[in-house]
């Protein structure tokens, strides 16, 4: 297991984390590489429905950040 | 409410993780990821098969009228109070949401059992991993709903059928 990389699917806000995400970027910070990034216009979007189906197409975890 | 969900389910709530990150932290968003990938890393790999049941049956709960009117309403009933005047504070309501919460998916989960054709409440007992005598509770409430019915005897089991 020692060489397992989870698949996350994040879904980030467009104002909040995914500016942040993108602030990371370029600010040249180093983060994994394992977020699938969604990004919607507010974290109040995500509904409990996208997280369930997020995890019956088999990612291995969910982060939503707002 | 989700993350409680996944824990019914057997799936775990280490999986889901909530953050809140403004524009300006790009620090804190590294640092973010990072654990949750360390802490998703440490849950090992998911495998969506093993639990389709279970995640078929979280999402018909999710999406259910009871727990979607439960938690729409939880603001101005919890501010508020209901229509009869009545103030209810946020444990209390929570406490009722999940107990709401995990016996639509206990339901939910039996309905999708019967709908594969386990007809006897031992057999649904066997697929579900649930106690005899709570499924013959939600069974009851299941037919009231009219979402299962009796559908006869089988060698002097009850039997039922998903409508």
């Amino acid at each position: 297991m020692a060489d397992f990389e989870p698949k996350i699917v994040a879904f980030l806000c467009n104002w909040c984390a995914y500016a942040g995400a993108d602030l990371a970027g370029v600010s040249r910070l180093q983060y994994p590489s394992n977020l699938r990034t969604v990004r919607v216009m507010c974290s109040g979007r995500v509904d409990p429905d996208f997280i369930i189906k997020a995890f019956q197409k088999g990612c291995d975890g969910v982060l939503v950040a707002g | 409410m989700t993350q409680k969900l996944l824990e019914i389910c057997g799936i775990g709530r280490q999986r889901l993780h909530l953050a809140w990150v403004s524009s300006a932290e790009a620090q804190r968003f590294v640092d973010i990821t990072k654990k949750t990938v360390s802490e998703v890393k440490d849950h090992g790999k998911f495998d969506p098969k093993a639990f389709k049941l279970e995640l078929e049956a979280a999402l018909m709960t999710v999406n259910g009228e009871d727990v979607r009117w439960l938690v729409g309403k939880q603001i101005s009933i919890t501010t508020k109070g209901d229509v009869y005047g009545r103030k209810w504070d946020m444990e209390k309501y929570q406490e009722v949401l999940d107990t709401i919460l995990e016996r639509e998916y206990q339901k939910n989960l039996i309905y999708l059992a019967i709908q594969q054709g386990k007809s006897s409440v031992r057999e649904v007992s066997k697929v579900t991993g649930l106690d005899l005598l709570n499924i013959s509770y939600l069974l009851a409430d299941l037919e009231k709903t009219n979402r299962v019915e009796f559908s006869g005897m089988t060698d002097k089991i009850p039997s039922f059928a998903a409508l």
